[in-house]
């Protein structure tokens, strides 16, 4: 009865949903269940430290997944993949000239002008220093516009570490890198052993000049947060990047929302004054 | 915008030459006491005047329970082509009550909102819509008064009301609505809006089931009572089956799931209905669930209808009172009752 142009609708489907392909070109084992992977697209991914794209396999499925590269105008794209499930674990099968499927970015992002002229403190626990990195590459490459930057990195046990070498680098170009460990377990390991809350109450900083960045898994955030305020650091100054649960990427799923907002396109990164009306945030 | 004063054989004579030319779907009785959307064919019995809403509200025509989002097929040369599935085919829904009629304005907007998805609104554009005005509630569970639904006739392209002397004003309110009435030959109505309120004055008061506080405090109600015993009290009954979820004519929450055929190379990506009263909703890899409690996914579906979507989309609540989650649910939870608790507690 009605002969509506469908054009328009394929459209939007493509800019909503359609991957586009990207050709892995590095592969390295990070840990024994970590692996880093460097993806050329066919167009620049355009995106700011902290945002996430959608990566599938097709025929498996599809993940958010953090970007791990600082922003540029190339065409790649690195990411840190856990083997955790069924897709991850076909993402992990993948070689190097394979392709897999990437949609976005998506969400905010740390806004550098937030971190211009401070004093910048990271806090990675575990996997959270995949996205960080994206924060940390582009501080660095600016590093005189900020004042003193400090990482502290925490990981379960030395064998769970990322970014190892990287690491090593960052101390090298004047970064201090704080390294702990919950534990040993017995692995011979030369850095500290205790919660990435430990460091803070002894941390040389000035509360009025720091700017703190924030990712981990979901216990982390309210002992970082506490123990940051205890050294009387701004909640306005304190930014934390969240992990959800999400389908879409676009504000539809439902999976990701946090009382009235939607992680993934509200955040996932946020400042922490602003979820002071979402009590299921942290 | 036309109207017209119908008899109900000339618009049930109307409704089945329409399904004649188109796919359309009315209630159809099923079993004892459910109704279901159905495809009318030549068979089918058209009785508008009684039944209760459908088990699945009909917006779900336009959200089927999965559908298809994208095809794929790798070549060879491990090159991926990769299509999207859209649905435009014309359809008409007949015998849209009031409450279900919100629920696919309200579906409008979600659909709308930010990205827009082609899905819904390819499907939606190629949808008529024929409401039907009721004059006394459906049963007990119904309380679309006390959330203002029982006169929304937003989204409807044609819309019928019963009036006196068993005649049927029909307002045709959109160029497609005037396509479908198209050759009619009906009684021109004069005087519609006396005719209107003439219904509408004749209806029970209250309405079906009524909040003890109106809609406005109701909803600051639910938004300041975060912390309450109520969450705590339905939830014991509940076996977190979503069914509430499913049959809700304003949830449209979904999972993605691939698929992949015999040959290894070709497949699709398709979407089906998901539900926040499910235990793994907001479960992440690595295991840890932001919403591991019943209490606190009972807390959250309730907030999305009286809450979070209402402020998100500036409008009123997004619960259209057509009582299906209190009406299916094993248990027998009803968000009424949730609702006039958060009301009650501490003021009695």
């Amino acid at each position: 009865m009605m002969n509506t142009s469908t054009e328009h609708y394929h459209q939007l489907a493509r800019d909503a949903f359609m991957p586009q392909p990207g050709r892995i070109v590095e592969i390295a084992d990070m840990t024994a269940k970590d692996r880093y992977f460097r993806v050329e697209l066919e167009k620049p991914l355009g995106h700011r430290p902290g945002q996430f794209v959608m990566v599938s396999v097709m025929g498996v499925g599809e993940a958010p997944i953090s970007i791990s590269n600082g922003p540029g105008d190339d065409n790649t794209l690195e990411m840190v993949i856990r083997r955790i499930g069924r897709l991850t674990q076909v993402i992990h099968d993948l070689k190097v000239g394979d392709t897999m499927g990437i949609r976005g970015p998506y969400g905010s992002w740390f806004d550098l002008e937030n971190f211009y002229g401070r004093d910048v403190l990271f806090v990675a626990g575990g996997l959270g220093l995949v996205p960080l990195r994206s924060l940390i590459v582009p501080v660095l490459a600016e590093a005189d516009r900020f004042g003193k930057i400090t990482l502290i990195s925490g990981c379960r046990n030395p064998a769970e570490e990322l970014y190892c070498d990287q690491l090593n680098e960052w101390t090298e170009a004047g970064l201090e890198v704080i390294r702990l460990v919950d534990c040993t377990e017995n692995m011979p390991w030369q850095f500290g052993v205790g919660l990435v809350t430990a460091p803070i109450p002894k941390l040389k900083l000035d509360p009025g000049k720091t700017v703190a960045a924030l990712c981990g898994p979901p216990v982390m955030y309210k002992f970082v947060i506490a123990a940051l305020g205890a050294r009387d650091v701004s909640y306005n100054n304190i930014y934390v990047d969240l992990e959800r649960r999400m389908k879409c990427g676009v504000g539809k799923c439902g999976h990701c929302q946090i009382n009235k907002i939607y992680c993934c396109q509200d955040g996932p990164v946020f400042r922490f004054s602003d979820l002071a009306l979402l009590p299921e945030a942290l | 915008m036309s109207y017209y004063l119908a008899t109900k054989k000339e618009l049930i004579d109307w409704i089945q030459r329409l399904a004649a030319e188109n796919q359309l779907y009315f209630p159809e009785k099923h079993g004892e006491a459910s109704y279901r959307f159905n495809r009318v064919g030549p068979k089918s019995e058209i009785q508008f005047d009684r039944y209760i809403p459908t088990v699945v509200p009909p917006v779900k025509l336009l959200v089927p329970a999965r559908e298809e989002l994208l095809r794929f097929r790798t070549d060879a040369e491990g090159k991926t082509e990769v299509q999207p599935s859209l649905d435009t085919s014309f359809r008409v829904i007949a015998g849209v009550r009031s409450c279900d009629l919100k629920g696919i304005s309200l579906m409008d907007l979600f659909f709308k909102d930010g990205v827009p998805d082609a899905y819904y609104l390819a499907r939606r554009e190629n949808t008529a819509i024929i409401g039907y005005s009721c004059n006394t509630p459906c049963d007990e569970s119904a309380f679309c008064a006390a959330v203002d639904s029982l006169d929304h006739t937003e989204g409807a392209d044609v819309y019928v009301t019963p009036v006196k002397e068993g005649d049927l004003l029909v307002e045709v309110k959109t160029s497609l609505g005037e396509k479908l009435t198209a050759g009619v030959d009906w009684k021109k109505c004069e005087d519609p809006e006396a005719r209107r309120i003439g219904a509408v004055t004749a209806r029970p008061e209250p309405f079906g089931r009524s909040f003890p506080a109106p809609l406005p405090d109701t909803m600051k109600i639910v938004a300041d009572k975060y912390q309450s015993a109520v969450w705590e009290k339905h939830v014991k009954r509940c076996f977190s089956c979503g069914t509430c979820n499913l049959v809700c004519p304003t949830c449209y929450c979904f999972d993605v799931v691939d698929d992949l055929n015999l040959d290894a190379a070709s497949g699709n990506r398709s979407r089906s209905w998901d539900g926040c009263m499910l235990p793994h909703f907001a479960e992440v890899s690595g295991g840890h669930n932001f919403r591991a409690e019943p209490a606190a996914r009972q807390r959250h579906r309730v907030n999305r209808k009286f809450t979070y979507l209402p402020e998100k989309y500036e409008h009123g609540a997004v619960c259209v009172g057509c009582g299906r989650c209190g009406r299916q649910c094993t248990s027998h939870i009803d968000i009424f009752d949730i609702v006039t608790d958060l009301i009650q507690e501490g003021s009695r």
